[in-house]
């Protein structure tokens, strides 16, 4: 067993429970308040879908001090039979422990993926444990293609509101569709299902000590799994509804986080990427249903006053980035009025792929350079809004759809400039 | 008339067997100048094609040390700058090196004088260097960050952050050189407690307007619609 898993109790665990079919890890930190819905669904999902496996639930704490833990230790369903289970009767056994190494949601799952090993398991699935819209069927829709041996990835499909998710709906996604030529459609979602085997390969990385032990970890699985040519699929998973993140949260670092992995990752696999040409779908499992999404207010002002601010402040390191030409179309957007402001997919791909250059060619320092793009960002995402602001979910995804055939239009500029 | 010629010819033996000891100094002196001149251009020719292999004039545009120089009127690439820089130092230090071969007194101090004096020149170079680099990160963190933030006047304050370290950067580059530690510590105090209060009074007095959008901004900011978004 790895040194990773030094606890003793934890080798105890194990040793006891011997060796498992299924492991459901979540990561965690001070998250008492919420986690005790998600190991209940988790419990339910174990105990109405795979009632014949040998499931462990594992739970990697990065040191919680309101009782995180303890919540999982104790959490049971008490009513078996008002969820309709009438086969299990055992609780799922459950390996709570503090992850070792960098404070970060990679280190968590590292624990995990070691655990997942060390019990032989066939079949993983991670889940966020701050989750509100978990139920049990997630398990089966994670875990049911990999358990049949028809995937070896299973990514999240949700339904959000049409304007949350815009960093991946305006970033992440077009840009790993485009550079991996699979349309995984929530490559950062944080709830995954895959294989014990690709667990083994992700362990296998030498990643651990570096930024994806603390932030990136979700695409970094993802594009692992796309680029390493592993049978990829996705599942519809409902809603995703989670508790409240900190509003103070900084977006310019959140974006560096995510922006900066996904770059990250296109060095690694520059190789594979230059080769891709085209982009194919990939298997979606479970049933599509509508889903009542709450209203999402948008302050559309305050992100053009952003964007007009960084018009007027970031002139150089913009024009050292996208060059003059798209500078002068980006100048021209500052003179629109608000109601007029309309960011034009086809010079926010060219953008984003000169940022992923500059990044590259190390322009700039790495967090300098991807926070100077913030005020794009919002340029680009008030102008979604805006566009967006009468269409329905259907019509806001047909506009993603429209900025994801841009991104694969515009890739020759990438390919042309990347050396 | 022997006797005076020898009180005649006697200063020019003098001088001639002066010039004799004096002579290998002298073929010292100039054959560590030819040495010392070949080498410094040997060293100028690697080191360009060094720099010149490792990208120094791009990193030098993104570390902005092309526009440093731009600023002070020097017009020739960073690498050229380098390469000439290094050329005169060791031309300069062979010189001294060829003087003190000459084993003159007076020179030998002011040679001692020189070498001991080296240290200080590299601290100070040193300071220059490393504080401009960081002055110019810290100075642009400061305006993307405002800017992120929605500040009106990001530009401004990431330019008077800026000039404030540089002030800084100088004061210590200077008082390691030695160069009237006093006077330097003393102008020091003057220009940068000068810079924070016309700051101080250019925001305060010059700037009552912009103050008051600026703290009319931060009490509407209170009132303003909130972004429910969630970017992730």
């Amino acid at each position: 067993m790895n040194s990773i898993i030094s606890r003793q109790e934890v080798r105890d665990s194990i040793g006891r429970i011997g060796s498992a079919d299924i492991v459901v890890g979540i990561p965690s930190y001070n998250n008492a308040r919420t986690i005790g819905h998600v190991v209940r669904a988790i419990q339910a999902g174990l105990a109405k879908y795979f009632p014949d496996r040998k499931c462990v639930l594992v739970n990697s704490d990065g040191g919680s001090r309101d009782g995180t833990m303890d919540v999982v230790r104790s959490t049971r369903i008490e009513d078996q039979a008002a969820i309709l289970v009438h086969h299990r009767t055992d609780s799922v056994p459950v390996i709570a422990t503090a992850y070792e190494g960098i404070p970060g949601k990679g280190s968590a799952f590292r624990t995990i993926f070691q655990i997942a090993d060390a019990l032989d398991a066939k079949a993983c699935a991670v889940v966020d444990s701050d989750l509100r819209s978990i139920t049990p069927e997630w398990v089966e829709l994670l875990i049911k293609p990999v358990i049949r041996d028809e995937a070896e990835f299973v990514a999240p499909l949700y339904h959000r509101h049409k304007f949350d998710g815009t960093i991946t709906n305006s970033i992440v996604y077009p840009l790993t569709r485009a550079l991996y030529g699979k349309s995984v459609r929530q490559p950062i979602g944080g709830d995954f299902g895959f294989s014990g085997k690709l667990a083994r390969f992700y362990l296998s990385k030498d990643v651990w000590e570096t930024d994806v032990a603390r932030f990136g970890v979700d695409i970094w699985m993802t594009t692992t799994a796309v680029a390493n040519g592993f049978n990829v699929s996705q599942s519809f998973l409902g809603a995703k509804i989670h508790d409240t993140k900190d509003p103070g949260a900084d977006l310019s670092a959140m974006l560096y986080q995510v922006v900066s992995a996904t770059f990250g990752l296109m060095e690694d696999y520059a190789a594979v990427w230059k080769q891709v040409k085209s982009t194919e779908p990939v298997r979606t499992y479970g049933f599509q249903y509508a889903v009542g999404l709450e209203q999402v207010n948008v302050n559309v002002e305050r992100m053009l006053g952003i964007f007009r601010e960084g018009l007027r402040n970031l002139r150089e390191i913009w024009i050292a980035v996208v060059g003059q030409g798209d500078f002068g179309e980006i100048e021209l957007l500052g003179r629109a009025g608000n109601d007029v402001f309309r960011f034009p997919r086809n010079l926010w791909s060219r953008i984003i792929y000169d940022y992923a250059l500059a990044f590259h060619h190390k322009k700039l320092p790495a967090e300098h350079l991807i926070k100077s793009l913030t005020p794009l960002y919002l340029g680009r995402t008030a102008s979604f809004v805006l566009e967006m602001r009468d269409a329905d979910q259907a019509g806001a995804e047909a506009e993603i759809e429209r900025l994801c055939e841009e991104f694969e239009k515009n890739k020759v500029h990438l390919q042309n400039n990347w050396k | 008339m022997q006797d005076f010629l020898m009180l005649v010819l006697e200063p020019f033996h003098e001088v001639f067997a002066g010039f004799k000891r004096f002579a290998p100094n002298i073929l010292a002196m100039l054959t560590i100048l030819i040495g010392g001149l070949i080498t410094a251009r040997v060293v100028r020719l690697l080191l360009r094609k060094t720099l010149t292999a490792l990208n120094f004039d791009a990193w030098s545009d993104r570390m902005g040390f092309t526009v440093m120089m731009r600023k002070s009127d020097v017009w020739t690439k960073p690498t050229e700058a380098v390469t000439r820089s290094v050329f005169w130092f060791l031309v300069i230090f062979t010189i001294m090196i060829g003087l003190s071969a000459l084993k003159v007194q007076a020179v030998d101090n002011l040679v001692a004088q020189f070498f001991l004096y080296l240290p200080r020149v590299f601290s100070a170079v040193l300071i220059l260097v490393i504080g401009y680099v960081a002055a110019g990160f810290i100075s642009r963190t400061v305006l993307i960050s405002l800017v992120n933030r929605g500040y009106h006047y990001a530009k401004l304050l990431a330019e008077a952050v800026r000039l404030l370290l540089v002030v800084l950067i100088l004061a210590m580059a200077l008082e390691q050189l030695a160069v009237a530690p006093n006077i330097v510590v003393a102008a020091f105090s003057i220009i940068f407690g000068g810079i924070v209060i016309a700051l101080a009074i250019a925001f305060g007095v010059g700037g009552i307007d912009a103050a008051r959008r600026v703290i009319e901004k931060g009490a509407s900011e209170k009132v303003e619609q909130k972004d429910e978004i969630q970017h992730l």
